[in-house]
């Protein structure tokens, strides 16, 4: 058998996807990126061939994306990851519908990227500056509420009061906003699903930018929060799609790439 | 995969958009400040309900939409109404409204259409009148009027001093009373109109008193509180809304003898003026009085203007009565929308001497021309006073925020440092 490996060197995690040759997705790791890319990425991988019994010489193709893509040595071709995602999420969504509009908040970006009728990439806008409203934010606000990241949904959806506006998506001084807000006794979920709702009034003004076309595909990490989901769903006042992993679209996108440069050459 | 969910509808958007504006007005009120009074409970609860929880306060009761403050709520509540002020200061509904107006309109006027476009009232007027003031507010009223709304214009004279003008503003005035006695089916008379003009200058005497205590040394109440108090007249039922008020007289009448002062030692006496601070957009009056200085009058439509100035009676006959409630409107009038408009500055002078004030704050709304134009003759006569004043331009957006905080400090700063030079 031939494979094909995608691998997502990001700020916050190393995401890798195996395809077959039908470019169905066989198996995907996630592991924090740390401080040292090159050598946790190649450990995760030797890993994940080893769980999928795959031997390396199986593997007849990679390719690497993310911030990190460059520092992968081994990968015989690198792509952005706007054009990883475009094609994973076309790829991950294909029972669903055609992806016309994609919303990913990463560890510390985010982006919306606007495809046409055969998937191309005609435009996208990325968040400038910080890490404002992305991952890492949803990090630091869970700590400073002493709640698990993946709890944020939980207390999102009991929420009952008016949710409590976050006016800095900007980690360090939503901290002390947090902090205020915790003083005087507000309810953490009514904090919580102000964030949400902080964070979705952002990366919407994102996305109108480059206009919303139906169907809208949300991943990255933070798309496993149902609770940011439904807040980006209501402000989007569309119906948004989530695929059954999240996280690596644009892995998987790199290795359909891979299966595609293979079949090319 | 995740779950569905139900998907709020544009109006659920909007409702929750404006909830989570107010909400984080009515903490920081709350919150941010010390020695808080307890009978601002009242209107806390009261902008809670309407602008959280959108709910109605005037079922079954017929509202009258005033666009601005020169329409006489006397003579609509002569006749039945409850007058319903349009003024909208929710940076929600200025974003919509900002699809169908220039882009360098007044914030005001764009949320106040953006309302109108959206149709989503918990009180809607069931008739609007509109004078024509401003330029922008009166091709409001037009547009507004496009979207199947009533509209009725009154027209308002852009001079004050002359002869005409007056004659003119208190035809339009009679004329309006006509058209609402219509409209309602009921005759203005002379005992529901002295009815109407006693209970809304008993109202004004009660706005009076709150002032009274801000001239003290100590003072009892501050100036975000007060503008939601005089805010709250544009919608509440008046009764309630005098029952409250009187409760918060009675209170600061207790802070005041023992000296409650909500202010910093040295924190300077500001008076406010130019465009209404609209709740929730009272972001520069909390940028005020949370940089330590304290708002101790103001001259807004929003709030002073509204209340300052009774309707003086000469003779209680109905047609001398709608006179004096025309002239109310007009001669007492400090709107920069006048071709002179040195009244404004006698005022303002006038409020800087009265209360102690140390500086003077003026803002604008981007957009908002007639108060832009003014600031020149505003800011020249302030200097011959030698009253320190700083001028600010702003609209509805959150962005600013930072940068609106490091100027208004360093005013407050430059004033504590004057004060302490005299000493």
């Amino acid at each position: 058998m031939r494979y094909f490996v995608g691998i997502d060197i990001g700020s916050t995690a190393i995401k890798i996807s195996v395809a077959d040759e039908n470019k169905n997705l066989v198996g995907h790791k996630i592991s924090a990126s740390g401080s040292m890319f090159y050598k946790y990425a190649q450990e995760a991988l030797g890993e994940l061939l080893r769980e999928l019994g795959i031997e390396e010489k199986e593997v007849v193709y990679t390719v690497a994306t993310g911030y990190g893509r460059k520092l992968f040595k081994e990968a015989d071709e690198n792509v952005s990851e706007i054009t990883a995602n475009a094609i994973g999420a076309q790829q991950a969504a294909k029972s669903y519908g055609e992806i016309k509009t994609i919303i990913n908040i990463g560890g510390q970006d985010s982006k919306a990227i606007s495809l046409d009728a055969e998937g191309n990439v005609v435009n996208f806008a990325m968040n400038d500056r910080c890490a404002a409203g992305t991952g890492k934010f949803l990090d630091v606000v869970a700590m400073n509420l002493e709640i698990g990241v993946d709890e944020l949904s939980d207390y999102h959806f009991k929420s009952v009061g008016t949710p409590l506006s976050i006016s800095s998506t900007c980690a360090v001084f939503a901290e002390s906003e947090i902090i205020g807000l915790l003083g005087n006794n507000h309810s953490v979920e009514d904090i919580v699903s102000g964030v949400h709702y902080s964070i979705a009034k952002r990366i919407v003004k994102l996305v109108k930018r480059i206009g919303v076309k139906e169907n809208v595909y949300f991943d990255g990490g933070p798309a496993l929060n149902d609770g940011l989901v439904s807040a980006i769903e209501n402000e989007l006042g569309h119906k948004i799609f989530v695929p059954e992993y999240p996280q690596i679209t644009t892995s998987y996108g790199a290795a359909v790439l891979a299966c595609d440069a293979f079949m090319c050459e | 995969m995740h779950t569905e969910h139900t998907i709020e509808t544009p109006h659920q958007r909007q409702n929750r958009h404006k909830a989570m504006e107010a909400i984080s007005v009515i903490n920081a009120l709350k919150e941010d400040f010390k020695f808080p009074i307890q009978s601002m409970g009242y209107f806390y609860d009261l902008f809670e309900t309407v602008y959280c929880r959108h709910e109605p306060l005037h079922e079954g009761k017929v509202k009258i939409g005033t666009m601005c403050i020169q329409i006489p709520s006397e003579i609509i509540y002569a006749l039945d109404g409850v007058p319903i002020r349009l003024c909208n200061g929710f940076y929600t509904d200025d974003e919509i409204g900002s699809d169908l107006l220039p882009q360098k309109s007044c914030p005001l006027v764009k949320a106040t259409v953006g309302w109108f476009a959206s149709d989503n009232f918990s009180d809607k007027p069931d008739i609007t009148f509109s004078p024509t003031t401003c330029d922008q507010k009166t091709k409001a009223g037009a547009i507004i009027e496009s979207f199947g709304h009533t509209v009725i214009d009154v027209g308002f004279p852009r001079t004050k001093e002359s002869e005409e003008s007056h004659h003119y503003w208190r035809e339009s005035v009679k004329s309006f009373a006509v058209k609402l006695s219509k409209f309602q089916g009921k005759k203005l008379t002379r005992s529901n109109l002295e009815s109407a003009i006693k209970k809304i200058g008993y109202a004004q005497s009660l706005y009076h008193k709150l002032t009274e205590f801000r001239k003290n040394k100590a003072v009892p109440i501050l100036g975000v509180d007060m503008f939601l108090v005089t805010n709250a007249f544009f919608f509440d039922k008046i009764d309630e809304w005098i029952g409250a008020v009187e409760k918060l007289v009675a209170e600061l009448e207790q802070r005041a003898s023992a000296g409650v002062n909500v202010a910093g030692k040295a924190s300077p006496r500001i008076v406010y003026t130019g465009s209404p601070p609209i709740f929730p957009n009272y972001k520069i009056p909390l940028i005020i009085e949370q940089s330590d200085a304290v708002i101790v009058a103001d001259e807004t439509c929003s709030s002073n203007r509204m209340f300052n100035d009774m309707v003086a009676v000469d003779e209680w006959n109905l047609y001398d009565m709608i006179d004096s409630v025309s002239d109310k409107y007009l001669k007492a009038c400090t709107c920069p929308i006048f071709t002179q408009n040195d009244d404004r500055i006698r005022r303002i002078i006038q409020l800087v001497r009265s209360y102690s004030g140390d500086g003077v704050i003026y803002q604008a709304f981007a957009g908002c021309q007639v108060y832009e134009m003014e600031q020149r003759s505003v800011l020249a006569a302030m200097e011959r006073e030698g009253i320190p004043i700083l001028y600010i331009e702003s609209d509805y957006s959150p962005s600013q925020h930072g940068q609106l905080t490091t100027r208004v400090e360093a005013f407050v700063e430059s004033l504590k440092n004057r004060k302490r030079m005299k000493k």
